[in-house]
């Protein structure tokens, strides 16, 4: 089996004051493991400790106590970092660049040679589908707009570790969808994907491990697929079976097995829904 | 290497972005230029006046320029965020901090390159009104309106390249009345023939030398300070600085203003010129290495 990408162990995190007296605990005593290839959410409600758990990793924060290796070496190492890609929670972004400048700027921060920086940038204008506003300074764009230059920003050293902190956020329902397709696509080249995001479904779409946190500690951690299916229940979808045929077959199987049965009609997700139908408003 | 040029290039044009920058351009280069017309007031010495008010106004508006450009290129982007999207790049935290202070200064370069132009200008100027003035004819009138009028002309530019090009405004405000500097000079020199100070350059380049010093602390202190508490410790800074008290690690402003030494024809000795562009760059490096130091203890929330 390969080394993990990322490797967490007994980590801790107390913040200080300028007293060093300690103003608030907010990790305390997390294990995971990122092994390729996996996207990994990191759940939790506010103050669980993600951002800073996600800090501690990308090195800006020092941890308290407790070891954290990135591809087998330490977080601040520059071998290490050089193999990652960082979308912040909020798409930081010099005001006064244009989107082509912007991505220029990263791929230079990532020591790419000018003639890979050039055609990153063209090409990851295009995923994300910026190339029409690539001369507009970015302190102009909306939210949305803003968001795909900070992804494109993340994608544009070809990173074998993509740590995203709430990758979806200001993004519209098309946006999302788009981002998470990419996600997947990532993930299919074998890219690592961690993530965070307060948008359960999202996470649930495209995460094959979760780990969720609660008060800096790991409540839960494991395969999405482990840890949301109820092995003990089975649900069965006959397509063009009618109302009346179904109640008919459940109460039959209720009959046969002794136990009580429902049944229901599956729906499309709203998400499915609403692409469809701006794209056929769109023609 | 690439990585340096990436991160103070984004500073330099931070600097020249912001609109105070072509603010502080437009004011002190028309100050300079327009002081050949207090005639009456020349200090005893034609072309006094404008020679001081140009290494003063390097110093005052320069050290604004500068050390507000490197408070928000380090501090402000440690408070927003986009310094951790850089950190969290392979970006040693030295070198995000020397490229950052290099952008700035590269940014306070091109004020020193207006600021000497329009001061040579300007001592031109005096001197042609002093020729004419002993029959009440004054002859500064050219050289104003080569000065004052370039500058406004530059920047008439950058608002027809912003409208027409979408450039950037204040950047290109900059750049061009930089450039306008030299041609105006040039201009005014076709016409008159007037000998140049050409001797000033060495000491105007240690002056800014010494507000490098400045801006290189005013990083340092960026990376621990709120804003506002490092503009706070700049100005008890600068006043420590001229009765020069910790003259090891503060820059001494009498040691860079070498001005005083072309009274009356006279020129800074060399060796003058030498010992205090030696403790610029020593000062220079100091806080360069400071900034260094406290940044890599930092922790970026």
């Amino acid at each position: 089996m390969s080394e993990p990408v990322i490797e967490i162990a007994g980590l801790r995190k107390t913040f200080r004051d300028f007293w060093l007296r300690p103003v608030a605990e907010a990790v305390r005593g997390v294990d995971l493991t990122v092994e390729r290839g996996d996207v990994f959410g990191l759940l939790g409600p506010n103050g669980s400790g993600k951002s800073t758990t996600i800090k501690m990793v990308l090195g800006l924060l020092a941890p308290s106590g407790g070891k954290i290796r990135l591809f087998g070496l330490p977080p601040r190492a520059r071998a290490a970092r050089a193999r990652l890609g960082y979308l912040p929670e909020l798409s930081y972004l010099h005001p006064f660049l244009t989107a082509r400048e912007t991505l220029r700027y990263y791929a230079g921060l990532s020591s790419l040679g000018r003639r890979d920086a050039k055609a990153r940038t063209e090409e990851l204008l295009a995923r994300v589908g910026l190339s029409s506003v690539a001369d507009r300074a970015v302190g102009g764009f909306s939210k949305g707009m803003a968001r795909r230059v900070a992804l494109a920003a993340a994608l544009v050293s070809n990173p074998e570790l993509l740590i995203l902190d709430e990758p979806t956020s200001g993004l519209d329902p098309i946006g999302t969808r788009d981002v998470k397709e990419l996600i997947r696509a990532l993930a299919k080249d074998g890219v690592t994907v961690l993530m965070t995001s307060h948008l359960l479904a999202d996470t649930e779409d495209v995460c094959t491990k979760i780990a969720i946190l609660s008060q800096g500690r790991v409540a839960a951690c494991g395969r999405t697929t482990d840890l949301l299916t109820r092995t003990q229940d089975a649900r069965f979808t006959v397509e063009g079976l009618a109302e009346t045929e179904a109640r008919a077959l459940a109460d039959e199987l209720a009959r046969r097995y002794g136990k009580p049965v429902s049944f229901d009609h599956p729906s499309v997700p709203l998400e499915k829904f609403f692409a469809e139908t701006v794209r056929a408003a769109r023609g | 290497m690439r990585r340096f040029w990436a991160l103070a290039r984004s500073a330099a044009l931070e600097a020249l972005a912001e609109p105070l920058s072509a603010i502080l351009f437009l004011v002190a280069l028309l100050a300079v230029h327009l002081l050949p017309a207090f005639h009456l007031h020349q200090f005893g010495e034609p072309g006094r006046l404008s020679r001081e008010c140009g290494f003063s106004a390097l110093l005052v508006f320069g050290l604004v320029f500068a050390t507000s450009a490197a408070v928000h290129s380090v501090g402000r982007e440690l408070e927003s965020g986009t310094a951790a999207t850089a950190l969290a790049r392979p970006v040693p935290r030295s070198l995000f901090f020397c490229a950052k202070v290099a952008g700035v200064l590269a940014a306070f370069a091109l004020f020193l390159f207006a600021v000497a132009g329009a001061t040579l200008l300007s001592i031109v100027t005096s001197e042609m009104g002093r020729i004419v003035t002993q029959g009440d004819v004054v002859a500064w009138g050219p050289g104003i309106a080569a000065g004052a009028g370039g500058t406004l002309a530059a920047f008439a530019l950058a608002a027809l390249g912003n409208a027409f090009l979408r450039t950037r405004f204040c950047v290109g405000a900059c750049l061009l009345t930089a450039l306008a500097q030299p041609v105006a000079l040039a201009g005014v020199l076709f016409l008159s023939h007037s000998p140049v100070p050409w001797n000033l350059l060495p000491a105007l380049a240690v002056l800014a030398l010494g507000c490098a010093a400045f801006v290189a602390m005013a990083g340092a202190f960026a990376v621990c300070l709120k804003p506002a508490a490092v503009s706070a410790v700049l100005t008890v800074a600068v006043l420590l600085a001229f009765i020069s008290p910790l003259r090891a690690v503060m820059p001494d402003i009498n040691r860079f203003w070498l001005v005083d030494a072309f009274a009356g024809g006279g020129a800074p000795a060399p060796a003058d010129l030498c010992a205090a562009a030696g403790a610029g760059a020593l000062l220079v490096a100091f806080w360069l290495a400071a900034g260094s130091f406290l940044l890599a203890r930092r922790e970026i929330p």
